[in-house]
């Protein structure tokens, strides 16, 4: 097995965390292409996405669901976002959707129901049901890490732990130190980084009508919850000024 | 271990005893009786498997590949011996006034106003094999409703009478405790009793509910009373630390199939549906223990039960089948000396109305019950920090003063359950905190949504918006009412094997309502205490009402409310002293049969606010005592000439 040289070799403490890493040489291009490039959607490092091992499975089923040449256009888009310091804002709206079913992917470990129109568009032959592909997908879901939690039905923390206070997740701006990633928008249609302190309802999960409807399908939070003692000043959404325009030449999927 | 045999095997010879139904009730009633030398046959209906390591991890990978991770999420399908699910269950958009708001779609064919949101498994350890393990006692108010308070029926016993029982209970089940705080609550009355094992750890919500409330008193404005606050831990049968007060050396039982496992809960989280290291107590640990009096046949679907025309039973019909999904059988026969039904409250009365017995009363079926759970959810401020929901057992502390006291005149009692895991049973978190922070799903149209979050915001605003979760489950009181039935109709609703299906008419009367908003009431003032933004809504979403919703109005307030199941199906055979009005005395068995048992929570005439489990096993223990003095008097050798002898001590003991 030949294992190219790369400049990386040279330097590997100077690399952020978000980066590909030496040992990504040996890795088929492909894979490390796909997880170097889903560093900044899901905001989690290179390390922690390859040692969840499920990126073949992901890539594979993203391919699979989203059909092969759709997928490629909107892989080239979004890597074509990055290079030109875009964020999110520069997909389409059926690319951002399909972005969307692969971070939903990364977190749950299961495929999400999409937004119709974007199903449509995409001319799916498969059902639009949110399904998990394997077992070991929703125990490497990196949902439970964000707030230093586990998959309840594995990788349980030991007798007690749940007594002691959590940490409190790290900032943004740490986050993009941290992964080496651009300081852009990793958002979509909203005027500015969400506060913690004042998250709005649109991007909270209402009641679910019954257990029969899946996560992805969910509805929004009621906008006013009852009066409480928290203040109500919701961050409201921005009108449709996100570039809603084809970005790139390669839209004619979209 | 015990033998386990074919259908064929099973009805080779002639029993002592036959239990139908190898969950909580019948494994510990098997085990006793097995102990005291009397052969006895368990005919379980459902698969067995799990009692092996290979079987037991396969449940485990079912339910990590389940979309809906619901109590029977990590079991398979049945067609032969069919479970109820909470999926079957569906909302219908722009209900008629005064129409059903929902459809049933599954194994119970349901025609009442509200939905019976409640499910079993019908699989080797019953229902127990998803259940979460809480063992709270009952309150002594709670055996005595109709003569305190006026409303629902009192009990035959009282809960002193149950004191030694529940103390066995404890034992069989393994409950980790704490003794002086369940005597503080007066429902452990020995000064002496400890719990086997010691109790779980609060969670760190509990500690910050605690913490910020203290002993804060809300006021009940429906009962008119004002409430001290007081976090109380729930006891659980859950692998702790051994406790070394405990009455006896107490040695922890860990997973079946696998040795040195599972001995002290690790917090998985995961408790319903299944614990994965089998830490939380089950009914296969029980049958471990049966010694080989004890026979075991799975897939044994019992249709009937056999009676002469002088009231005695002679045994039981049932069918076995190979292939779950398209079952084609044939009907075998065990006979026994005395018949126990133990196979779920809903299944008891299917079994006895096809069967046309013990129902001189007419109560069979009648005065069904579950505990109506209202869910109420809340972020925490942010400046407190996270709260750290998805962590341990799924609650480790209540509120318990809501439960009994003369609030009960005016509204159902309740009992608030701190929840430990975030708005999972309300919104289905932490997934759909991933879906609507993207927003993924699309807009109310289908159209892709434009606001979401992505990459290092998703991760921080997830960190937040999940770590932050409350979520209070208030189990509510349901009392007998002979409206709220299981009925069947042979003619026209069979499952694939031909046995009739259970029809429930299902419904919340108005005491219960009215504790279901004083509930949401008190909730609310808790999240205001707690300056928690509260965002529980109950209400209908684009002309589509959440299961078992309601409009109810106390004082000129008018609120939306919506309840849960529990999974605490109870009372279709209630107990009594009077055959004209119940089915069973107070030994569970049947006024009609002096041979026929029918025991589980379908005897209890209340529920109280407590989890039934613990006073099912109690029940079923003092049954076992019983029906080993039953057997014990049939083979008593003839007297020849008349003794001059006392009566037999033992049953001295007269059923209330």
């Amino acid at each position: 097995m030949t294992v190219p040289a790369s400049a990386a070799d040279d330097e590997p403490h100077d690399l952020p965390e978000g980066a590909p890493g030496p040992l990504a040489t040996q890795l088929p291009d492909e894979l490390t292409d796909f997880i170097t490039h889903c560093v900044p959607l899901t905001g989690f490092a290179a390390f922690d996405l390859h040692a969840t091992g499920t990126a073949r499975l992901y890539l594979d089923t993203a391919r699979r669901q989203v059909g092969e040449d759709r997928f490629a256009a909107f892989w080239t888009a979004w890597k074509r976002a990055l290079a030109e310091g875009h964020g999110p804002e520069a997909l389409t709206p059926t690319h951002r959707e399909v972005a969307r079913a692969l971070i939903y992917l990364w977190y749950t470990g299961a495929w999400p129901r999409l937004a119709p129109a974007a199903h449509a568009d995409l001319r799916r032959e498969s059902a639009n049901t949110e399904f998990v592909p394997a077992p070991s997908a929703y125990v490497e879901g990196l949902v439970w890490r964000t707030f230093h939690g586990h998959p309840a039905g594995a990788k349980p923390p030991g007798f007690g732990t749940w007594a002691v206070r959590p940490p409190d997740p790290p900032g943004v701006a740490e986050l993009r130190d941290r992964l080496g990633l651009a300081d852009v928008p990793y958002r979509t249609g909203l005027a500015g980084e969400v506060p913690p302190e004042d998250i709005p309802a649109h991007l909270l999960p209402g009641q679910r009508l019954s257990r029969a409807v899946p996560p992805s399908a969910v509805p929004t939070a009621a906008a006013a919850p009852e009066a409480t003692g928290t203040p109500e000043a919701p961050v409201t959404p921005e009108a449709p000024a996100a570039p809603e325009a084809p970005a790139t030449p390669e839209e004619g999927t979209s | 271990m015990t033998e386990t045999v074919s259908a064929e095997g099973a009805a080779r010879r002639r029993y002592d005893a036959i239990i139908v139904g190898g969950g909580w009730a019948g494994s510990v009633l098997a085990k006793r009786l097995g102990a005291q030398g009397w052969q006895v046959l368990v005919l379980e209906a459902g698969n067995g498997g799990t009692e092996t390591w290979p079987g037991y991890l396969d449940s485990l990978s079912t339910f990590h590949s389940a979309v809906a991770k619901v109590p029977n999420a990590a079991y398979r399908p049945n067609k032969a011996a069919p479970s109820p699910n909470v999926l079957d269950l569906a909302p219908v958009r722009d209900p008629q006034a005064g129409e059903p708001e929902f459809t049933a779609n599954g194994y119970f064919v349901q025609d009442g106003q509200l939905p019976y949101g409640t499910d079993y498994l019908r699989e080797l350890g019953g229902a127990a094999m998803h259940w979460l393990g809480a063992v709270p006692r009952m309150l002594p108010d709670d055996f005595a409703t109709r003569s305190t308070y006026s409303y629902g029926l009192d009990w035959p016993l009282t809960a002193e009478d149950l004191q030694p029982w529940y103390a066995e209970a404890e034992g069989e089940l393994g409950v980790a405790g704490h003794a002086q705080e369940q005597k503080e609550l007066g429902v452990v009355t020995d000064p002496a009793y400890e719990y086997p094992m010691h109790h779980i750890p609060q969670s760190y919500i509990d500690q910050y509910c605690d913490h910020r409330l203290g002993d804060a008193v809300i006021d009940d404005t429906v009962a008119q009373l004002p409430y001290a606050l007081r976090t109380f831990g729930l006891p659980q049968a859950r692998n702790s630390t051994p406790n070394p007060a405990y009455r006896a050396p107490y040695r922890i039982q860990g997973a079946v199939g696998l040795p040195n496992y599972g001995e002290r809960c690790v917090g998985n989280a995961s408790c319903v549906p299944i614990c994965p290291v089998q830490a939380k107590s089950h009914p296969l640990r029980l049958q471990a223990a049966w010694p080989p009096s004890v026979t075991l046949a799975t897939r044994c679907v019992v249709t009937r039960v056999r009676a002469t025309s002088t009231g005695t039973v002679t045994g039981v019909e049932y069918r076995t089948y190979t292939d779950p999904a398209s079952p084609v059988s044939r009907s075998y026969l065990a006979e026994a000396d005395v018949v126990v039904l133990a196979a779920h409250a809903i299944e008891n009365a299917r079994l006895l109305l096809f069967s046309g017995l013990a129902n001189t009363s007419g109560q069979v079926g009648r005065n069904l019950m579950d505990h109506p759970t209202l869910l109420n959810w809340a972020l925490a401020p942010e400046a407190g920090g996270p709260v750290g929901p998805f962590r341990g057992p799924g609650h480790t502390s209540g509120w318990e003063v809501f439960r009994g006291g003369p609030g009960r005149r005016a509204r159902a009692p309740f009992r608030i359950e701190i929840g430990n895991w975030g708005w999972g049973w309300a919104t289905g978190a932490p997934m759909s905190n991933v879906a609507t922070a993207l927003g993924i799903g699309g807009d109310k149209d289908g159209n892709v949504r434009p606001d979401g979050v992505f990459g290092p915001e998703l991760r921080r605003l997830l960190g937040s918006s999940i770590g932050r979760q409350l979520q209070l489950q208030i189990a509510v009181e349901q009392s007998a009412d002979p409206g709220n039935r299981v009925t069947i109709d042979p003619a026209r609703y069979r499952d694939a094997m031909g046995n009739p299906r259970p029809i429930l008419t299902y419904n919340l009367d108005e005491h219960v309502r009215t504790g279901l908003f004083a509930a949401r009431l008190v909730a609310q003032k808790i999240f205001q205490r707690l300056g928690a933004t509260d965002y529980t809504d109950h209400a209908p979403h684009d002309g589509v009402p959440p299961l078992g919703h309601f409009v109810h109005t106390v004082d000129e307030q008018t609120l939306d409310l919506a309840y849960s199941g529990a999974g605490h199906g109870a009372g279709t055979h209630i107990m009594g002293t009077d055959p004209k009005s119940s089915v069973v005395n107070a030994d569970q068995r049947t006024h009609d049969h002096p041979n026929l048992y029918a025991i589980g929570c379908g005897s209890m005439p209340s529920i109280g606010t407590s989890n039934p489990t613990l006073t099912m096993m109690a029940l079923a223990l003092r049954s076992a005592a019983q029906i080993h003095r039953d057997l014990a008097a049939a083979r008593r050798p003839v007297t020849v000439r008349p003794a001059a002898e006392p009566a037999n001590p033992e049953k001295e003991k007269v059923t209330a």
